[in-house]
């Protein structure tokens, strides 16, 4: 009895969700190579895990672009074009020789459109030494046609943590790269075997050439949390801004904002007060936006006491122009499940889009809001059996997609409000 | 001493499972022996798959006491929660397994963290899709890591993200 409800349940969901999906214009794209990890394995019954995390973004002329792994390893790109988001390019090699690449949930290849046909990619390269790595990029000047060989960012060459990068050019073209990094932890005072430093810290360096020179390395901040990863946007002013989980005295594991390009360490603001005390790696990041008036919308993952009670959400909240939440606006996203949730906006149109697994299936969901973030509806836009990545947003002007990658394709899901 | 090798009807078999672990690297290696010699996971040279069916397997039919560790690759507060429980261990002077289960990583990125995790006897890695790993473990687990399942003699289990608290390890350990 159960069985037949279940499957009744299971199918009247299923007609639910096809006709949403038909409503929210899928464009599902030819497939990739399927990616796979690189590195040894111990038991040669089973095939090596699937590295999907991938990279999105939007040129200048509207095609979409992805950067990710292929199934032996290598960094591939390939683009869709305007027209047809379906219509994906051949994979094309960029990175091969066997160079050690990070695919894995937060710790993904990237990719950022400046001007001048400016194209980078970045990745981190995990060292040797368990906890390390190099932040690596490769540049492009003729809009992708062709790219260098990848090289080190960052001036810093020990072999110690450098991973969760994240890249933008501003407004000016200028661009920036920031990273976790554990330099000043590694000289500080030991406490028994523990550091006496607090979490890690973001690390920056600035290129007004497209990646072919950079600025020193600038601390943004100390006291970030080590393992998530962070999150950029451009201010009205034309000056990025950051949002990363920060490590607050004593263990707090909240959200910090700052301006990208200001003082150094800069002025950090607190932006989620979840006042979620622990001594543990969430592996789970912010997404931030700009809003028309000059805030920002934010989404978070962090865990909130309520009396004896753990409150685990992602949750969203409209920021003031100087990073702090605006109280009234927190709200938790409408699912239990949601995990690695991002957000853009155009406009009053702001989406809000996360992975909800349960199980070995996994639904992509978006969350839209047509007046500024007061009021969203959620709605389910796919679904799919087994290995998966995060959904991953990209904009063009008003144009919104959301790309989500599993073992067998890569789908474009266009957001219609 | 209420030591779980010295008593019960099952002692001799328990000592002969003692024995055989010691000799065999793909089993558990209960570290009260071997952590004496300090060198516990120098021993370790081979990863366990952990799919989704190992851990009703584990906590079935695997040895009570234990504690898993489940962590990641990048999990930088993961190494200080097996220097508490490894301590917790040695205090207790009872052979206790301590199991690695790294949820991103597999083989030999696996390996390279044995070193890092004091007192660990065994080392697993995800095999399949990870939420849905993690989900037969802890329905409720949001993937923050060390997440510490501490099965007591009893069977009981604790659940700690995080360092395991003195009274919690007092209520594994005894």
């Amino acid at each position: 009895m159960l069985a037949v409800l279940s499957a009744v349940l299971r199918n009247a969901l299923r007609g639910v969700m096809l006709t949403l999906c038909a409503a929210s214009a899928i464009a599902q794209a030819v497939a990739p190579v399927p990616a796979a990890s690189v590195g040894g394995h111990t038991n040669a019954r089973h095939a090596p895990r699937a590295q999907l995390a991938s990279g999105v973004a939007f040129a200048a002329d509207g095609s979409l672009w992805m950067a990710g792994l292929n199934a032996q390893g290598d960094l591939f790109v390939q683009n869709a074009p305007a027209k047809n988001l379906s219509a994906w390019s051949a994979p094309r090699i960029v990175v091969s020789q066997g160079e050690a690449i990070s695919a894995d949930g937060e710790n993904r290849p990237k990719l950022a459109f400046g001007p001048n046909g400016w194209v980078v990619i970045t990745y981190t390269q995990p060292l040797a030494k368990p906890y390390t790595g190099a932040i690596r990029m490769l540049r492009s000047s003729d809009g992708g046609q062709t790219f260098s060989p990848p090289f080190t960012v960052h001036s810093d060459r020990q072999e110690i943590t450098h991973r969760f990068e994240s890249v933008a050019f501003d407004a000016q073209g200028v661009l920036h790269t920031l990273w976790v990094d554990k330099r000043d932890m590694e000289l500080a005072p030991k406490q028994g075997k523990k550091s006496s430093y607090r979490g890690a810290a973001i690390y920056r360096n600035a290129s007004r050439d497209g990646g072919a020179s950079f600025g020193p390395d600038i601390k943004l901040t100390d006291h970030s949390c080590e393992c998530c990863r962070i999150a950029l946007a451009n201010g009205p002013d034309g000056n990025l801004r950051a949002m990363w989980r920060h490590v607050f005295e004593p263990n707090v594991r909240d959200h910090g904002f700052a301006v990208v390009g200001g003082a150094s360490p800069a002025e950090v603001v607190r932006a989620s007060f979840d006042d979620w005390h622990i001594d543990a790696c969430p592996h789970h990041g912010p997404g931030l936006a700009p809003a028309p008036d000059g805030g920002y919308h934010a989404v978070w993952f962090g865990i909130r006491k309520k009396g004896n009670e753990d409150i685990a959400a992602v949750r969203y909240a409209r920021l003031q122009t100087d990073g702090s939440p605006l109280p009234e606006s927190v709200r938790a996203l409408p699912d239990e499940r949601a995990e690695h949730a991002d957000v853009l906006a155009s406009g009053n149109q702001v989406a809000v889009v996360w992975r909800s697994v349960n199980s070995l299936e996994s639904t992509l969901f978006a969350w839209l809001s047509k007046d500024g973030g007061r009021n969203f509806q959620l709605r389910p836009l796919s679904k799919v059996h087994g290995d998966n990545d995060h959904p991953r947003l990209a904009q063009s002007g008003e144009r919104m997609v959301v790309v989500w990658r599993n073992a067998k394709e890569v789908q474009v899901h266009e957001l219609k409000f | 001493m209420n030591s779980s090798f010295s008593v019960g009807p099952f002692a001799f078999a328990r000592r002969m499972a003692l024995a055989f672990a010691l000799f065999s690297p793909g089993v558990f290696m209960p570290n009260g022996a071997l952590a004496l010699a300090q060198h516990a996971h120098a021993a370790i040279t081979t990863v366990a798959d952990f799919d989704a069916a190992t851990w009703t397997q584990l906590l079935r039919n695997g040895p009570r006491p234990a504690a898993y560790v489940f962590t990641n690759s990048f999990c930088a507060t993961c190494p200080e929660t097996f220097d508490v429980l490894s301590k917790a261990v040695m205090a207790s002077g009872k052979p206790v397994p301590l199991a690695a289960i790294l949820m991103d990583v597999q083989g030999e990125r696996a390996l390279a963290h044995a070193h890092h995790y004091a007192g660990v006897t065994k080392i697993y890695a995800f095999d399949g899709f990870e939420p849905a790993i993690r989900q037969v473990v802890d329905p409720k687990w949001h993937n923050i890591t060390p997440y510490v399942v501490l099965v007591a003699r009893s069977g009981k289990l604790q659940r700690v993200t995080g360092q395991p608290t003195a009274s919690q390890l007092k209520a594994w350990l005894g």
